[in-house]
């Protein structure tokens, strides 16, 4: 079927969600929550557009709109920009030293100087992608905790949490930097918990911790651990098939 | 005493409100314990005890008093009253008094509105309170500290 | 001769007024008294009957006898004057104010007079207690119909044609609704009762959760049957103690009578119901909240592009109702949808059930046909404000809705009018406000509940409410700009548009009614640093009308801060520096001599 975005007439399958389809077209629109890998979460509201469906005007989140009918779709309206420009003042009221807001900020034309009170140290924007991360790799070891406006993200009662394999994938996916990770002397600590970096058996450089490499042998259900770092394991790889290719 | 349900992930709030009701609040070791039961990551058992307001991680006073906020108790000035306890008794809602005899919170609406504003301590109803009434009252239950 | 029965109110607001000792004394003394007698006078506890502010409620049928405000002491002196004797004990009798009169039936009230009672038919008649009680008065019959007498699609037609539309809020048809679900060949189905009433001030719900549970459950069977569900459950909120009881019990019974579980009547058809306990959670009142609650989770809503009739419980097809809801189905298949959509407006048929709380003479519940107007439910029912005061607008819908003031008293109750004039339906709360409430302040209360109450996942409810709070706080305190107003009401577009789910979508609406209708008290506040109805502390001042006091002393005396000082012939004086703005002053004079000072706050 088809549906219009901006004007432009977009190829789309029945129940694709909006979002994707834009992107596919080369048609931006902003995101904060949204991940590939981890798609679905809807929660901080950047991608809502206007549509028109059978004569009705809506405002909708693209990122998890199922496509059904032959729509029109407007990316950004009047009614949208306002929007987004309200949700990134509040964003920028709850972590005004966050670079990425302050990009996204100064991109939607929200002054600095604004009424709103608080905000010294946060970075997160509560989105929910670590949570995610974190469960989708079967770990679990972070949760968010509490409701409403004193809802955060954190491990059981702010400790180390036995489950944490200090594998930094929630760093990794946060649309913020929101989470530290401080490597120091073959140390890493991630949510307050102390990790012992193991060295790589090829360069030396220290690369996972133990308990990361450990959760993937077991996951795999292999009986020994390959202590390569990513671009020796590269390295390695491209050996062996260098090898295989002078043989043949 | 989880044996009460079946092993499944949807009996969570049950077995943690029962939990709840035995120990007044749900240790730390119980919250572990049901984790393992049930095979649920622990951080998953925490963000359900932290998002229902009648879990409680915190152990509660010996004697619980709730002050219904509800509209008709709030336009009854249920605020006064609220004021009046924390003065009382030292400690705001979500607390307990330093000697555990007290703990408050805050409900939302009991369905008790013709004698609002109303306050309950345990299951007692205490209905058309005014501050003024505040200190007699809880007395019944040992009074403030300095008393 | 027919059996006497004495039906004692034990609604929880009359239990909460110790109704259940004037129900263990009566029945003691009945049983004393009538030891050697032939037909013995039953004694039944009954669940809420409506008019609250006069309970404990005792009626004696077939007298047609009611006396309120009854405490166990006047227990024996109704057996021995009324129960043995015949005569009335007067000064039990409910004063109608109407007629200016005592009257000796409850329902020669206009409180009772102006109610067309469907969902509220049982309670207050029958012991939610005792199964048999509502078997008397014709229950299960609409299922023994719908089993042997009709097939699933009549039965949904019957629901379509009634009208009627979800009583929870929503107002969503609920013919459709099941039709929907019918029409989805994927099962299992579930069948929902939604009982996690968390509008404060509304205990509609649970009213009828408590004082007549089998009507909700007649109501699910009957659904069951007709979308081919085998499983459902009844999410009853944390609090309800008493309803969660009540259901338990009335949810027995009806399993071991064949009205529930395997072979329903012998009919062959399979449904059962287990009871959920919420866990003190406003948000699990909506709907997908409510569904992520029972499968073990945190209540956060989802968006509603696919619905639960579609995709609901577990990924399956889902029909979802109100308590309030259910309770009408029985009767609608009993009476016939004709019938039930010759009540009530054209877009909404039949009744509904309202809790009317606050500065209102009759606090109490209420069920009206749709269409009777707001005066007529707020003065005629109501009786007017509590000391005659003036009134200023009464709030419908809970957080979710709007404040109405007195220009629109006129507009009649129902789902459409409701939500043009910027308000909703909701569950039926109905809040009365009068001179001395403000209305900042309901705004200000209303978005502080909705801060704790918000599940806090998406960027425009989480972030948004709590910028509102901050500005309607600011405001209250004096701290407010006029600037801050344009902001404010550009955020609640913001928060309307942007979020996730209902309560974040509604959470503006107290908000943008009170300005709307209120922008002389906000501006008051802002310019003026004043509160005119003299309830934000930092903006108010109370004095003492040297020229009306009358040196009772009565203000004094209920002070809780010892601020008023005062002597025999001459007027009192309030301590402006230890004053607390509790109000009781204010509450306590009888003549008028204490009030808001006009000036401006210095």
């Amino acid at each position: 079927m088809k549906i219009i975005i901006d004007g432009i007439v977009c190829e789309a399958e029945k129940g694709e969600m909006l979002l994707k389809i834009a992107r596919r077209n080369h048609i931006h629109i902003p995101t904060l929550c949204h991940s590939d890998a981890l798609p679905g979460l809807g929660s901080c509201r950047l991608c809502v557009v206007e549509i028109l469906d059978r004569g009705r005007r809506s405002v909708v989140t693209s990122c998890i709109y199922p496509v059904k009918n032959e729509i029109e779709v407007f990316t950004h309206s009047d009614k949208i920009k306002s929007i987004r420009r309200n949700l990134l003042m509040l964003l920028y009221a709850r972590a005004p030293q966050n670079e990425t807001i302050d990009r996204l900020r100064r991109e939607y034309e929200v002054p600095d100087n604004i009424r709103f009170s608080g905000g010294k140290n946060e970075h997160c924007i509560l989105c929910g992608l670590c949570v995610k991360a974190c469960q989708e790799l079967g770990t679990s070891a972070i949760s968010t905790v509490n409701r409403g406006i004193t809802k955060k993200v954190s491990t059981p009662y702010d400790e180390p949490s036995a489950q944490c394999i200090g594998c930094g994938s929630c760093a990794y996916v946060c649309p913020t930097n929101a989470i530290k990770i401080e490597e120091h002397n073959g140390v890493r600590t991630i949510w307050n918990k102390e990790f012992q970096l193991v060295r790589c058996a090829r360069c030396g450089k220290p690369f996972a911790t133990m308990e990361q490499l450990e959760f993937s042998r077991k996951k795999l259900g292999s009986d020994h651990i390959e202590l390569l770092c990513e671009s020796c394991k590269k390295a390695v790889t491209g050996e062996k098939l260098r090898d295989i290719y002078e043989r043949v | 005493m989880f044996e009460k349900y079946p092993k499944e992930q949807r009996y969570t709030l049950a077995m943690l409100q029962d939990l709840q009701k035995e120990y007044g609040y749900i240790p730390r070791e119980k919250l572990l314990e049901l984790s393992q039961y049930l095979d649920i990551p622990l951080s998953k058992l925490y963000s359900i005890a932290t998002f229902y307001k009648a879990l409680s991680l915190t152990p509660k006073g010996k004697n619980t008093i709730k002050v219904c906020d509800g509209t008709a108790c709030h336009i009854r000035s249920s605020k006064s009253l609220l004021d009046e306890i924390e003065n009382t008794l030292g400690i705001k809602p979500g607390e307990t008094t330093k000697d555990g005899k007290f703990s408050l919170e805050i409900v939302n609406c009991l369905g008790s509105c013709a004698i609002a504003p109303v306050m309950v301590i345990n299951d007692k109803y205490y209905g058309k309170m005014t501050s003024s009434k505040v200190r007699e009252i809880l007395k019944e239950y040992g009074g403030a500290d300095d008393e | 001769m027919m059996n006497r029965t004495v039906y004692v109110c034990c609604g929880t607001g009359c239990l909460a007024n110790n109704s259940m000792d004037v129900y263990k004394e009566l029945k003691r003394l009945i049983e004393e008294y009538e030891v050697d007698a032939d037909v013995k006078t039953i004694v039944k506890s009954t669940g809420c009957n409506g008019l609250c502010e006069k309970g404990p409620l005792v009626k004696i049928e077939p007298d047609n006898i009611c006396y309120s405000k009854v405490k166990a002491s006047d227990a024996e002196e109704i057996v021995k004057k009324t129960l043995i004797n015949g005569d009335i004990v007067n000064r039990l009798l409910i004063f109608d104010t109407a007629q200016g009169k005592k009257v000796i039936s409850h329902k020669d009230t206009d409180f009772y007079k102006c109610q067309q009672k469907i969902a509220l038919r049982n309670i207050g008649e029958i012991d939610p207690g005792n199964i048999d009680d509502y078997i008397e008065r014709g229950g299960y019959e609409a299922l023994r119909k719908v089993l042997f007498h009709m097939i699933p699609d009549d039965v949904i037609s019957e629901i379509e044609k009634s009208g009627l539309r979800g009583r929870g809020g929503g107002g969503f048809p609920t013919g459709r609704k099941w039709r929907q679900c019918y029409s989805i060949d994927n099962f299992p189905k579930y069948v929902i009762c939604n009982g996690d009433e968390g509008d404060p001030g509304a205990f509609m719900d649970r009213s009828i959760l408590e004082g007549d549970p089998n009507t909700v459950i007649e109501g699910m069977i009957i659904c069951a049957y007709s979308i081919k569900s085998h499983s459902g459950f009844i999410y009853i909120r944390d609090e309800y103690a008493l309803a969660l009881k009540n259901m338990d019990c009335a949810l027995r019974q009806a399993r071991e009578r064949g009205y529930l579980g395997r072979n329903i009547m012998n009919s062959g058809f399979d449904f059962d119901i287990e009871i959920v306990r919420g866990g003190g959670a406003f948000v699990c009142g909506e709907s997908t909240a409510l569904m992520q609650s029972i499968e073990g989770n945190v209540g956060e809503p989802r968006a509603k592009y696919i619905h639960s009739v579609e995709k609901g419980l577990w990924g399956q097809p889902t029909v979802l109702n109100n308590v309030e809801t259910w309770a009408n189905i029985p009767e609608i298949i009993m009476k016939g949808s004709d019938w039930f959509n010759s009540i009530g407006t054209e877009n909404s048929k039949g009744t509904k059930v309202f809790s009317l709380v606050g500065k209102v003479k009759n606090t109490g519940l209420v069920e009206i046909p749709m269409g009777t107007t707001l005066r007529e439910l707020v003065f005629k029912i109501g009786g007017g404000i509590i000391g005659d005061r003036k009134f200023k607008a009464v709030q419908s819908g809970g957080p979710s809705g709007g404040c109405i003031p007195e220009s629109l008293m006129d507009l009649p109750v129902d789902f459409d009018t409701l939500k043009n004039i910027g308000s909703m339906m909701g569950s039926g709360g109905m809040i009365v406000m009068d001179e001395r409430t403000c209305m900042v302040d309901v705004a200000r209360y209303y978005i502080n509940f909705l801060s704790e109450e918000s599940c806090g996942k998406c960027v425009a409810c989480r972030e948004g409410i709590k910028r509102m709070l901050e500005i309607l706080t600011d405001i209250c305190n004096g701290k407010g700009s006029e600037e801050d107003l344009d902001l404010l009401e550009n955020l609640c577009h913001t928060v309307e548009e942007a979020s996730l789910c209902g309560l974040g979508k509604t959470a503006p609406n107290p908000v943008l009614t009170t300005l709307k209708y209120f922008k002389d008290e906000y501006y008051a506040h802002i310019r003026d640093k004043r509160c005119p109805a003299g309830v934000c502390p930092e903006l108010t001042e109370y004095e003492i009308d040297e020229k009306l006091c009358k040196s009772c002393g009565l203000c004094a005396k209920n002070c809780p801060a010892s601020a008023i000082r005062g002597e025999k012939g001459k007027p009192y004086h309030i301590n402006i520096e230890s004053c607390v703005k509790c109000g009781n002053c204010i509450d306590s004079c009888r003549f008028n001599a204490v009030g808001v000072k006009k000036g401006a706050r210095l």
